[in-house]
């Protein structure tokens, strides 16, 4: 016993190898682990892949500058593969568009008018909810903002948040957006461009990225054919 | 092709049982509710034909199928009446509980039609011949309907017997079947759409040159499931003599309800609050007392003015101790509260005189599935109860659940309800729905339509025309100002920029880098709610790229429907 103990205390590498491991224990116990790579995540569509390497990591705060489309988007996959979401303070989100990017609607939770209560609202949406989406006209102050956030870290739920939200941890702007398939009179749209530029509040350089939203594949498959109509 | 001693696939799995057939119920139901005799002719008619006929018309002439004007014409008395498959369920009760006079548990398998399981029957009347001698005795007696009985093994011989009243052997089905024509397959076929798809079968079969169910059956299973699917699977086994499926037995239980019965019509919500505390702890123990829990609770009260108000709410809570009565009591109270208030849409207020909740969807304790949300996880039955804690801060009505139903417009395709609460959508998603915008779908769709300007390059407004043509190429299009930014907009609110009295300022015009339209949309112009509207999408050019706006022209005026944003 007191030669094992001696062992231990003998080397100073081994001393400081369990002293990281009992630390790390203790932090994987309480939830408050400080590698980003560590904490789990909520998955995302492919496509959006880029915009997010790390992943819709759970406790994390978003927000989205321009586009209600880009806001599904990050939610989709996360609540067909079993998520709850609730969507505050949007009275004017399209249900159908949700059901379209693959939102299940039967665990999705709309509380369009909060009004004042928006905090309390917020606050039990965060707790248990997977993922909360708020509006961006809502009666949150910076310092209600702040414990949602910290909330949110606690009970490892994502913010989506629709314009500015201090202290997120990435920033979405849609910087362009272009739609195809309109003319003048005829044709109907397609297809979206969207170009985004994302700030990280620990990455200090602005990534842009372009991704093409509703990819209508119809058309490119009619495309194709027109093509190969031509080459023959 | 003679009937061969075919494969019959080992031991027919089939059980014995009896069949109460009334002819032509529709019709009879339907002469029952007009109050006309059984011997009048009469025939009912849905859509373009009549589907079903007396025995009086069909002596006149009058076949299933024969659209108005031919019945007529063969029999000028006839009587026709509306098709109702409501009326047609609920009048068939009075036939069921007669039979049930008898034997314990029947089966309904479609109005008209009621199974009865033979052998323990038979065996405590004496015999099928005695069993069926009760059955149409007490149906006459007590319901006044006139019925025939047979008995069989398999639902489609059991049928059969029962429509020429015979009592079939045991064993001795599959020879009774196999002479019936093919057509015969389709009365075993219970549910509209299910018929529809044996009758194709049927009619497929006729033109092969397969004209009795021996012929069909001699076919091998595998090359008939391989060419005719399910439906020829089941045809095939069906038409053996075959069971699909055990039978379901009716159990004749009464409904679990608690009623309340106000001694001064009640409007205050304190007063409400208690009984609907009451009644909802009531509730529980008479579910409790039956062993029993159920998924579904109807609300229903009476008001002053004699009006009936009833609501469906879903309990989620299964057997979660005490839960369910706090739970219900909360639902009971907003909803008395959604009526007295006169905000749920509905009878105008009034004091209410009576209350009673009603247990649907009862299973026994133990049994209950989390059907409703698949397994249930932990994050489920949080989520849930983080649902009702949004409920009980916010109220019922600010939190919604949402679906999807039929529709032309973005708005009209969506259905929100107060969560928990069961509506049933007023239009089916897979329907046509001819003339719908077409995807994608816009993901900001407007809870009510804002003005919108659509202006042509000389600045005059575009409208559309009762030929659906443009007046001119819409070029511009002015947004009404954001209210937030009002005291930007008011710099532009100046006598010479055309802005008089309380219109609404305007953005900027901005101009139009691509459109498609109109698109004409005349919807329920038969009713008070009918609409005529033509949508244009409109794409923005803008720095920036800029979205793009659903617009729609109606009563001479644009409105902003929806952004793609």
């Amino acid at each position: 016993m007191l030669q094992g103990q001696g062992s231990v205390l003998g080397s100073r590498a081994e001393r400081l190898a369990a002293a990281r491991a009992a630390l790390s224990s203790v932090e994987a116990r309480v939830g408050t682990t400080r590698q980003a790579g560590e904490r789990p995540r909520l998955p995302l569509d492919d496509l959006l892949s880029g915009l997010l390497p790390e992943g819709l990591t759970r406790g994390s705060v978003i927000s989205v500058d321009g586009s209600t489309s880009l806001m599904l988007a990050l939610a989709a996959t996360a609540s067909r593969e079993g998520s709850w979401t609730a969507v505050l303070g949007m009275p004017a989100v399209g249900v159908v568009a949700a059901a379209r990017r693959g939102l299940d609607l039967a665990r999705l939770v709309l509380v369009p008018h909060p009004g004042t209560q928006i905090v309390e609202a917020a606050g039990a949406a965060v707790d248990g909810m997977d993922i909360t989406l708020v509006g961006a006209r809502t009666a949150l102050s910076e310092a209600d903002r702040r414990r949602l956030a910290s909330r949110a870290r606690e009970r490892g739920s994502v913010i989506l948040a629709a314009g500015p939200w201090a202290g997120a941890h990435t920033t979405m702007t849609v910087e362009r957006s272009a739609w195809r398939g309109l003319g003048a009179g005829e044709g109907r749209l397609r297809e979206r461009d969207l170009s985004v530029a994302v700030a990280g509040r620990r990455s200090g350089a602005v990534r842009r990225m372009r991704l093409t939203l509703d990819a209508d594949l119809t058309g490119m498959r009619a495309a194709a054919t027109r093509v190969t109509e031509e080459v023959a | 092709m003679s009937a061969p001693a075919h494969a019959r696939g080992g031991p027919a799995t089939a059980t014995r049982r009896a069949v109460l057939w009334v002819p032509d119920w529709p019709v009879a139901a339907a002469a029952r509710a007009a109050g006309m005799g059984a011997d009048a002719p009469a025939a009912v008619l849905h859509g373009r034909g009549m589907v079903a006929v007396s025995a009086a018309a069909r002596a006149a002439g009058v076949r299933r199928g024969h659209g108005k004007r031919q019945a007529q014409r063969a029999c000028p008395e006839l009587v026709i009446l509306p098709y109702d498959e409501g009326r047609d369920a609920r009048e068939f009760e009075a036939v069921a509980a007669a039979a049930e006079e008898v034997v314990a548990g029947v089966e309904i398998s479609r109005p008209g039609l009621l199974m009865v399981p033979a052998e323990g029957a038979a065996r405590f009347h004496g015999s099928e011949e005695a069993l069926a001698e009760a059955l149409v005795g007490a149906v006459a007696e007590v319901s006044g309907h006139e019925c025939a009985v047979g008995a069989a093994d398999g639902l489609l011989a059991a049928i059969m017997a029962a429509r020429s009243s015979v009592l079939v052997p045991a064993g001795r089905s599959a020879e009774f079947l196999a002479d019936a024509p093919v057509e015969a397959l389709s009365l075993a076929a219970m549910e509209r759409r299910q018929r529809e798809g044996v009758e194709d079968l049927v009619s497929v079969l006729t033109r092969l040159g397969i004209t009795t169910l021996a012929q069909f059956t001699a076919l091998p299973a595998g090359d008939v499931l391989a060419r005719f699917g399910p439906v020829g699977r089941w045809a095939h086994r069906i038409g053996r003599g075959e069971d699909v499926r055990p039978p379901v037995l009716r159990r004749s239980e009464d409904d679990i309800e608690v009623a309340y019965e106000f001694e001064e019509p009640a409007e205050r919500i304190e007063q409400l609050t208690l009984v609907a505390a009451e009644s909802s702890r009531r509730l529980d123990e008479a579910l409790l007392a039956a062993g029993v829990r159920c998924s579904r609770v109807r609300i229903a009260a009476r008001t002053e003015r004699g009006d009936t108000l009833e609501r469906v709410w879903r309990t989620d809570v299964g057997s979660r101790a005490g839960a369910f009565s706090r739970h219900m009591a909360d639902r009971v109270r907003w909803q008395l509260e959604g009526w007295l208030s006169g905000t749920a849409n509905g009878p105008e207020p009034a004091p209410l005189t009576s209350l009673s909740l009603t247990a649907q969807d009862v299973i026994a304790l133990g049994d209950e599935q989390a059907f409703l949300w698949g397994g249930v996880s932990g994050a489920d039955s949080r989520a849930q109860r983080t649902v009702e804690r949004m409920q009980s801060l916010l109220g019922p009505d600010a939190v919604l659940a949402v679906r999807e139903q039929g529709g032309r417009s973005p708005r009209d395709r969506v259905l929100a309800a107060p969560w928990g609460q069961e509506v049933t959508p007023a239009r089916k998603v897979d329907h046509p729905w001819p003339g719908r915008i077409p995807d994608p779908a816009p993901a900001t769709v407007l809870p009510l339509p804002e003005p919108l300007q659509v202006l042509d390059a000389g600045g005059s407004p575009v409208i559309v025309d009762r030929r659906l043509a443009l007046s001119a190429p819409p070029t511009w299009v002015r947004l009404q100002a954001d209210p937030g930014k009002a005291r930007a907009a008011a710099a532009r609110r100046h006598p010479a920029a055309g802005h008089v009295g309380d219109e609404p300022t305007w953005e900027a015009a901005e101009p139009i880098e691509a459109w498609a339209g109109p698109w004409p949309i005349a919807e329920r112009w038969w009713s008070a709610e009918a609409s005529r509207r033509a949508y244009l999408q409109v794409a923005l050019r803008r720095a920036e790229g800029g979205p793009a706006l659903l617009a729609a022209f109606s009563g001479g005026q644009w409105w902003l429907e929806a952004i793609y944003d």
